[in-house]
């Protein structure tokens, strides 16, 4: 398939009706279309499939407003309108005319949902014309709608196609487009037919052979249930396979977040303990000043005691030599010791009296001689309190410091935690274990049936050659005996015929991805497409291969390299010789049509995608944006380019809001000033 | 199943008849691959007797 023009009348933003060519050669198979953000370039990519199928991409908006917004608005209530899109292009020497219509008429302001018919004419290499009576059908043979993924599509969507579960259907693509679905088809299909042409060998073929026609579509049964039961094991086991996977992934993501759960909890814990300390070592802080703080006021007065009781030691005053108790006896008895008798208020008696003042209390001296004795003590404990509050101090200005930094820590732990859910880590734990428990289970079953199957085969292979030395002399058995036997084999060489094809695309889709994923990527990565067709990609880190993660631009690239692979191989394998036959010249030829096909790739990428996107395709529409595509893109590409064209951008945005394009030293318009919103497809070669 | 055998090996030890059938089978089976409902056996019967009448 070859495209040659599109035609877009009132479809979105392509007001009235616009054409642009498309005829390519093998020397230039590049048409570059520039437009700006919302000019149209996803319309336009969506106008094909849209034309094709019927059906547009889920990243175009408002898919039932159809007809230009302006054209509707001027429309007459009452009044119709068509929106159409024709395709032309070639497949395999025929020329075809696609053209897909819908006429609205309008109601009310909303455009209400189409009804497109599709029409398409053949026109043969003499000139003459025939209209197809199964258009759709015609259009799904020639490039089937699941296939089309491959060669209409947004480079910035592209990675979709080898994410992770998109394999099954991308598999299942890839084999159309290989010529392995037929293979698998016609191998399911051949056993029906086998089975009808045997009923007319038992029905005519007497009793010998139809006894073994009966053990063989027995055995045919039970090999049919067990092909079946096969099928929906594997179907079984990919689906736990990836439940697996997802737990797996879960748990991983788990584990990950448990040493930083560890981590806190020890964190918390000590944070704990380390606000005790603190309050431990404030509240001694606290008790040893309310019980011996005034030691501390005690400096001075000790000394000036120790002083004083020195000084009256000195003095003599202290011990006192006369005791008041004594004199006191003296003045009770009324005698001195002398003799002389003391008479109240004699001379004697005021002259002892007097000494009564000068003498000591034997009290106050007992306790004068105890205070005297603590002075001493009283000086080594002010210095023991001092010691001990800037013992404590420091304790509280520690646990101060410790509290401060676990807090620190435990909040940043907080935050890495915050993502991550905690929860249920038995219950996935469980679940992994179950479902490998059932994979084993499974694969046990897998491997029980694959070996009854060689069993049975080699049952069915020993019956049928009994079958071919039965004696079988009715015409009609004799001749469905040699029907079956033909079938027979023909479904043996499809078997072995699919095992050589799968593994050999597979090899070769593999080396072709490799070598166009080289070409591009400056990072020493290594794509492989394994058996299950699943795309993976590998670093070497000395001798040892390590997945890579899969960046959005290298998987653009990877999804980018796996399209050219798989382009390039669906047109070799054709020309080779082939049990369908020789192919048409353009077999297996098809074009690409990307949007954004840069995506968001850095410049290095965006010119080495070029490079390889010019010789990736046998025709290739890439419809870009001037940030996307000049500088490096267009030089790369130019040389390459048959059709060079812009999709004007008309708008009614106020302001001036006009802007050109740069190409080939040649200003042209690329957005303008306009009555209304539009966009026009122009044509710059 | 073999991996050094190719798919030309496998087509020349074919009888005539036989890959006759084969490239029929594969014919019509790929003109209706876009129909998944589709029932073949009437059409490949129908080959079968092409070739052996």
């Amino acid at each position: 398939m070859k495209l040659q023009s599109i035609t877009l009348t009132n479809f979105r933003q392509f007001k009235g009706t616009q054409f642009f060519g498309l005829t390519s050669d093998a020397i230039k198979p590049v048409t570059l279309l520039f437009g700006a953000n919302g000019a149209g370039k996803t319309t336009l990519l969506n106008a094909f499939t849209w034309a094709l199928y019927g059906n547009m991409s889920d990243d175009v908006e408002q898919q039932d407003r159809m007809v230009t917004d302006s054209v509707w608005r001027s429309l007459a209530v009452g009044n119709s309108v068509d929106v159409a899109v024709e395709v032309c292009f070639d497949h395999e020497g025929q020329d075809y005319r696609l053209v897909r219509r819908a006429t609205l008429r309008k109601e009310s302001d909303n455009q209400g949902p189409i009804a497109a018919q599709l029409q398409l004419w053949t026109t043969r290499a003499d000139g003459s014309s025939e209209v197809s009576h199964a258009p759709q059908e015609t259009i799904l043979s020639i490039l089937p709608v699941g296939v089309s993924r491959f060669f209409f599509f947004n480079g910035e969507r592209i990675e979709n196609l080898v994410k992770k579960g998109a394999y099954a259907e991308v598999q299942k693509d890839i084999k159309v487009l290989l010529d392995l679905e037929q293979v698998e088809r016609a191998i399911a299909h051949l056993p029906r037919v086998n089975r009808r042409l045997t009923d007319e060998l038992k029905k005519h073929g007497g009793e010998t052979a139809s006894a073994i026609q009966d053990a063989i579509d027995t055995l045919t049964d039970q090999q049919t249930k067990a092909k079946d039961e096969l099928k929906l094991i594997e179907g079984d086991l990919a689906t736990l396979d990836e439940e697996r996977d997802r737990t797996t992934d879960l748990l991983r993501q788990h584990a990950e977040a448990a040493p930083i759960q560890a981590e806190r909890d020890a964190v918390t814990n000590e944070l704990t303990e380390a606000r005790a300390a603190r309050d431990t070592a404030l509240t001694e802080r606290a008790t040893l000043v309310a019980t011996r703080g005034f030691q501390a006021f005690t400096d001075a007065l000790g000394l000036q005691t120790k002083a004083m009781a020195d000084s009256l030691y000195q003095k003599g005053a202290l011990p006192a030599p006369l005791k008041r108790e004594f004199v006191d006896k003296l003045l009770d008895d009324g005698a001195c010791i002398c003799g002389t008798p003391l008479t109240e208020h004699s001379e004697s008696w005021d002259h002892v009296k007097e000494w009564r003042q000068r003498a000591g209390l034997q009290a106050v001296e007992t306790a004068w001689q105890r205070v005297s004795g603590q002075i001493a003590p009283l000086a080594d404990a002010r210095v023991g309190l001092r010691d001990a509050l800037a013992n404590l101090l420091n304790r509280i200005g520690a646990e101060r410091d410790r509290v401060a930094r676990l807090e620190a820590r435990k909040s940043e732990l907080d935050g890495k935690l915050k993502d991550s859910r905690q929860e249920g880590v038995q219950a996935l734990e469980t679940k992994r274990m179950d479902l490998e428990g059932r994979i084993a289970l499974k694969n046990q079953r897998k491997g029980a049936i694959e070996t009854e199957l060689v069993n049975l085969t080699k049952e069915i292979d020993q019956k049928t050659k009994e079958r071919s030395r039965a004696q079988v002399t009715d015409e009609l058995a004799s001749k469905a005996r040699s029907r079956s036997d033909l079938v027979q084999s023909v479904k043996r060489a499809l078997e072995e015929i699919l095992a050589i094809r799968e593994e050999d695309m597979r090899l070769r889709l593999d080396a072709e991805l490799k070598s166009v994923f080289k070409s591009i990527t400056h990072q020493a990565h290594v794509p492989t497409l394994s058996e299950g067709f699943e795309l993976t990609l590998h670093k070497n880190v000395n001798g040892v291969e390590l997945p890579v993660p899969k960046s959005t631009g290298e998987n653009q690239i990877l999804s980018l390299s796996f399209v050219a692979a798989v382009s390039k191989l669906a047109r070799e394998i054709r020309k080779e010789r082939r049990a369908e036959g020789a192919a048409a010249e353009d077999a297996g030829t098809f074009p690409i049509v990307m949007d954004a096909a840069f995506g968001s790739l850095d410049q290095d990428y965006q010119e080495a995608v070029s490079r390889a996107l010019a010789k990736m395709a046998p025709q290739l529409v890439v419809l870009v944006s001037k940030s996307q595509g000049l500088g490096k893109v267009v030089t790369e590409l130019l040389p390459y380019v048959s059709h060079l064209g812009v999709i004007e951008t008309h708008t009614t945005a106020a302001g001036s809001v006009s802007d050109d394009i740069e190409l080939e030293g040649m200003s042209y318009p690329y957005i303008r000033s306009a009555d209304s919103d539009h966009s026009e497809l122009k044509v710059i070669k | 199943m073999s991996q050094s055998r190719t798919e030309k090996q496998v087509l020349e030890e074919m009888s005539d008849e036989q890959r006759a059938l084969l490239k029929r089978v594969l014919e019509i089976e790929r003109a209706k691959l876009h129909i998944t409902a589709y029932d073949a056996t009437d059409d490949l019967i129908a080959a079968v007797k092409e070739i052996i009448p």
